[in-house]
C-alpha cells in the first residue's frame, strides 16, 4: 500500500517520484539505457508459444504505464508481432486510477485480455476468479516457472494455481551515502538490527540528525516483521499469524528506533517519501526499493550512494517483494492470444529488452548477469531475491493494510502504545482478511 | 375544483411539446441522476465486490455495520468536525468580504475578482499546491518561523492529534474523548484551505443579495442617526436572511461531500483522522470491495445531509 500511497503524494508532487514509484519498469529520460537488447536482434535461443498454432485475431492490453514507459511496451509489441504476426494487440495504457478502472471493468465483463495487477491486489483478485490460471498454458508451452524469482511466482498463486507471470519486482533494500557513514566512523553497513542501531546512533552522535528516514506504514514495517520471523498469513494463506511475538518484537524495536530519535518519518524531514529525503540530504540512509535510482538519477544525479542488504533480524534475513504481473482476464474472448502474449512479454528476449532501463529488476533469474553488468552497485537487491517475501496481505488485504497504517500513525503520533497498536493490527487483521 | 382529463387536441399538443422539451434534460437526469440513485438503494441491501457478477441479498446487514464497523463513525466524526469548522467560518468570511466589495472603493472589481479565483479553480490544482505549502519545510512553516510562531510537529498534513487535545494538555487534561478531541492537525489543514477556496464562492452570494437590498432603508436608518456597525447587525444581517440560509445550506452539503481534497492530499491519513464520508464511500466501494456497504453509507450520508437540513431549516426559518 506504501508504494500506491507513496505514489499518488509524489505523483501529484513530482512526476519524477510518481513514475518510479508506481510504474517499477519503463524508461526514464536521462537513463543509462543500454544498447544491449535491440528490437533488430532478437535472441537466438527465442522459443516459439506452442499455442500460437491456434492463436489469432486482436486482444487488448491494459496497463498503467506512463508515458515513458509506453514507449518501451509499443517497441515490445512491434517485436511482439515480428514473431507473432497473426495477433494484434491493441495497448491501452490508463492515466489514473487504474484499480478503479480495472474493477469497474472487469465488473462490466469489458477488463482487457491482459493486464498487469499488482501483488497487493493479487489475492483479492484471484479468490474471486476474475484472472485466468494459466497453468495449462504454461505446460503446454514448457515454461519453467523456475526461472522467476520464487516470491513473484508465490505472489500468483492462489489454491495452487497461478494466475500471471511476473513482470518485473523489487525488494526492498539499504541505500546510504558512505561519506556520512565514513564520517561517523561506521566502517561497514550493518548486518543485523544491534548494529543497524549503533549505526543510527554513531551518525546521530556525529551529524546530530536522523540516520534513516522511514515512514510508519505496513509495508515499512513489514519487513522488519520479516526479519522477525513472523507475517501476516501463514504460507499457505490459511490462518493469520500477525499474533505472535514476532509482531511485537518487530514493533518494539521499530518504535524504540523512532522514540530514541534515531529514524524519522519522510514528512517530518521536509521530504515527500525516503528517497526523497535521502536525495536531498536529510537522511543518509533509506530502506527503499530499486524505483529509488531512476528518482535519485533525476534529482541527485551527483549523490554518491552505495547499496547494502537489509540488516537481518532475530530470524534471519528478510525484505518484501513488490512486484506486477502480466494476468489474463478471466472474461477474455481470445484467452490462446493472451497467453502468447503473456508468453512473450515474459520471455527472456521481451525482459532483456523491458529492463535495461534499470527502473526495475528483470523477474527472471536468467537476466542477473546484464542487471548486474548495468547496474554493479545494485546487487545486494538481487541478493536478496534468495530469502525475499511477496507481500500478501490475503483478500481484504488493502482494508487491512489501510488499518494498519493507521494504528502505526497513531503509536507514532504517541496515541497508543506497542501494545494496543499491535492489538489494533491484530484486530484488523481478523475483520478485514477474508480467508 | 374538478380534475378533468384534458382531451382538447391543442391541450395534447402543448403536453407533446412540453415533455419534447424537456426530453433532452429528462433523459440525461435519468439516466445519470436517477438511475443510479434508484441503484445505490438497491445496492445497499446487496453485497457486491465490484468485480464479480454475483450480488447476494443481504437485507439490513450493511446499514448494521454502520454502526458496528469502526470506519464510519470515524468518518462521521471527522465530517461533522470538517462541517462545523468551515461553515461558519466561510459565511462569516464571505459575508464580511461581500460587504467590503459592495462599497465604493478604488479596484472593487479586481478584489471581487482575486477572491472569486480560488471558488473557479480546480480543486486538485489547490490541493496539490497547499499539500506543498504545508510540507515541513513549505511556505507556512517558513512564515511561522520567521515570525516566531511555533510550528507544529509532525507537520500539518502528517500530524494525527486533535487540535482541542493539544490545547488542553497543557492544562493536565489527557486521554479525551475522541469526539472531544477536535479535528486533528491535518483535518484543520484541510480545512483551512477549503475555507480559503469557498469564502469567494459565498461572497459572491451574498454579493448578489446585497445589491438586490433596497437603498431607501439605509437612508432612512442613517436619517435616524444608525452608525454603520448598526445598520449592518440591524439591516443588512435580517434582510439577507434568506441568503445566509442559502449559503449555510449549501455549505452543509459541500462539506459532507468533501472528497476530492481528501483523495488528493491525504486519502484519510494519518490515523484515519482525514477520513470522510465522501472519501470512506469511494474506499470501501473500490479499494475495500464492498460496493453494497458503500452504498449504506451513501444513503446515510444522505439521510443525515437530509436531517441537518431541516434542522437548519427550523433554526433559520424565514417568515415567507
Amino acid at each position: 500500500m506504501t508504494r500506491s500511497s507513496i505514489s499518488r503524494r509524489s505523483l501529484v508532487a513530482s512526476t519524477a517520484a510518481g513514475a518510479a514509484a508506481i510504474s517499477v519498469a519503463g524508461r526514464v529520460a536521462g537513463q543509462d539505457a543500454s544498447p544491449i537488447a535491440s528490437p533488430a536482434s532478437p535472441e537466438a535461443a527465442f522459443a516459439m508459444s506452442r499455442v500460437a498454432e491456434r492463436a489469432s485475431g486482436e486482444i487488448r492490453f491494459v496497463t498503467f504505464d506512463n508515458d515513458e514507459a509506453q514507449k518501451t511496451v509499443n517497441e515490445m509489441i512491434g517485436m511482439f508481432n515480428g514473431h507473432y504476426p497473426n495477433i494484434t494487440v491493441k495497448f491501452e495504457p490508463v492515466a489514473a486510477d487504474y484499480l478503479t478502472k480495472i474493477q469497474t471493468d472487469i465488473a462490466a465483463g469489458n477488463a482487457g485480455d491482459v493486464f498487469y495487477v499488482q501483488n497487493e491486489y493479487a489475492q483479492d483478485f484471484m479468490s474471486r476468479d476474475v484472472l485466468l490460471a494459466i497453468d495449462d498454458y504454461v505446460a503446454e508451452d514448457g515454461i519453467d516457472t523456475g526461472v522467476y524469482f520464487d516470491p513473484l511466482i508465490t505472489a500468483y498463486t492462489w489454491q495452487d494455481k497461478l494466475y500471471g507471470l511476473p513482470k518485473d519486482w523489487s525488494p526492498l533494500g539499504a541505500v546510504y551515502d558512505p561519506d556520512v557513514l565514513t564520517s561517523a566512523g561506521v566502517e561497514s553497513f550493518p548486518t543485523d538490527w544491534d548494529g543497524l542501531r549503533d549505526t543510527l546512533q554513531k551518525v546521530k552522535d556525529s551529524t546530530g540528525n536522523v540516520g534513516l528516514a522511514l515512514d510508519p506504514n505496513f509495508d515499512r514495517f513489514i519487513m522488519f516483521l520479516y526479519q522477525a520471523g513472523g507475517n501476516i498469513l501463514n504460507d499457505d494463506a490459511t490462518e493469520i499469524i500477525l499474533d505472535s511475538d514476532a509482531t511485537s518484537q518487530a514493533l518494539d524495536y521499530m518504535y524504540g528506533l523512532y522514540t530514541d530519535g534515531l529514524i524519522s518519518p519522510s514528512a517530518d524531514l521536509g521530504a515527500q517519501w525516503p528517497g526523497d529525503a535521502f536525495a536531498q540530504g536529510l537522511a543518509p540512509i533509506v530502506f527503499e526499493g530499486n524505483w529509488m535510482f531512476p528518482f535519485l538519477q533525476l534529482n541527485a544525479p551527483d549523490k554518491t550512494y552505495e547499496v547494502a542488504e537489509l540488516p537481518a533480524g532475530p530470524a534471519g534475513k528478510g525484505t518484501p517483494a513488490f512486484t506486477n504481473s502480466y494476468s489474463i482476464f478471466a472474461g477474455s474472448k481470445n484467452p490462446d492470444a493472451a497467453w502468447v502474449f503473456v508468453n512473450y512479454m515474459t520471455s527472456f528476449e521481451a525482459q532483456k529488452f523491458a529492463n535495461t532501463s534499470g527502473l526495475a529488476i528483470p523477474a527472471r533469474k536468467d537476466l542477473e548477469d546484464m542487471y548486474l553488468e548495468l547496474f554493479p552497485l545494485r546487487k545486494p537487491y538481487l541478493d536478496s531475491g534468495a530469502y525475499a517475501t511477496a507481500v500478501l496481505y490475503g483478500p481484504g488485504g488493502q482494508k487491512f493494510a489501510g488499518d494498519a497504517n493507521a494504528a502505526l500513525q497513531s503509536l507514532w503520533a504517541g496515541q497508543i502504545d506497542t501494545e494496543a497498536c499491535k492489538q489494533e493490527m491484530v484486530d484488523a487483521a481478523n475483520t478485514d482478511i477474508n480467508i | 375544483m374538478a380534475f378533468r382529463k384534458t382531451t382538447s387536441p391543442t391541450a395534447r399538443e402543448d403536453m407533446i411539446s412540453g415533455y419534447l422539451f424537456i426530453a433532452p434534460a429528462l433523459i440525461v437526469l435519468t439516466l445519470f441522476v436517477f438511475w443510479p440513485i434508484v441503484q445505490i438503494i438497491w445496492l445497499s441491501f446487496h453485497e457486491w465486490s465490484v468485480i464479480t457478477p454475483e450480488k447476494p441479498w443481504v437485507g439490513l446487514e450493511n446499514y448494521r455495520n454502520l454502526t458496528k464497523t469502526r470506519d464510519f463513525p470515524i468518518a462521521l466524526r471527522n465530517t461533522v468536525w470538517l462541517s462545523v469548522g468551515v461553515v461558519p467560518i466561510q459565511t462569516l468570511i464571505g459575508l464580511f468580504l461581500a460587504v467590503i466589495a459592495n462599497q465604493k472603493i478604488r479596484g472593487r472589481g479586481f478584489f471581487r475578482m482575486a477572491f472569486y479565483f480560488p471558488s473557479i479553480s480546480s480543486t486538485v490544482v489547490i490541493s496539490v499546491i497547499f499539500l506543498w505549502m504545508y510540507q515541513q519545510n513549505g511556505l507556512i512553516n517558513f512564515i511561522l518561523r520567521k515570525v516566531g510562531l511555533p510550528t507544529p510537529m509532525p507537520p500539518w498534513m502528517s500530524n494525527p492529534n486533535g487540535v482541542i487535545a493539544m490545547a488542553l494538555k497543557p492544562l493536565g487534561v489527557d486521554h479525551l474523548n475522541p469526539w472531544l478531541a477536535g479535528p486533528s492537525v491535518a483535518l484543520l489543514s484541510i480545512m483551512m484551505m477549503i475555507i480559503w477556496t469557498s469564502v469567494g464562492g459565498t461572497m459572491v452570494i451574498f454579493l448578489a443579495g446585497l445589491q438586490g437590498l433596497s437603498q431607501d432603508v439605509y437612508e432612512a436608518a442613517a436619517l435616524d442617526g444608525a452608525t454603520a456597525t448598526q445598520q449592518f447587525w440591524q439591516i443588512t444581517v435580517p434582510l439577507l436572511k434568506p441568503i445566509i440560509f442559502f449559503v449555510v445550506t449549501l455549505g452543509l452539503i459541500g462539506t459532507f461531500q468533501v472528497f476530492d481534497q481528501i483523495f488528493v492530499m491525504s486519502q484519510g491519513a494519518p490515523a484515519k483522522t482525514t477520513l470522510t464520508l465522501g472519501y470512506l464511500v469511494y474506499q470501501e466501494g473500490f479499494t475495500n470491495f464492498a460496493m453494497g456497504y458503500a452504498s449504506a453509507i451513501a444513503i446515510a450520508l444522505f439521510l443525515i445531509i437530509l436531517a441537518i437540513y431541516f434542522v437548519q431549516r427550523s433554526v433559520l426559518r424565514t417568515d415567507q
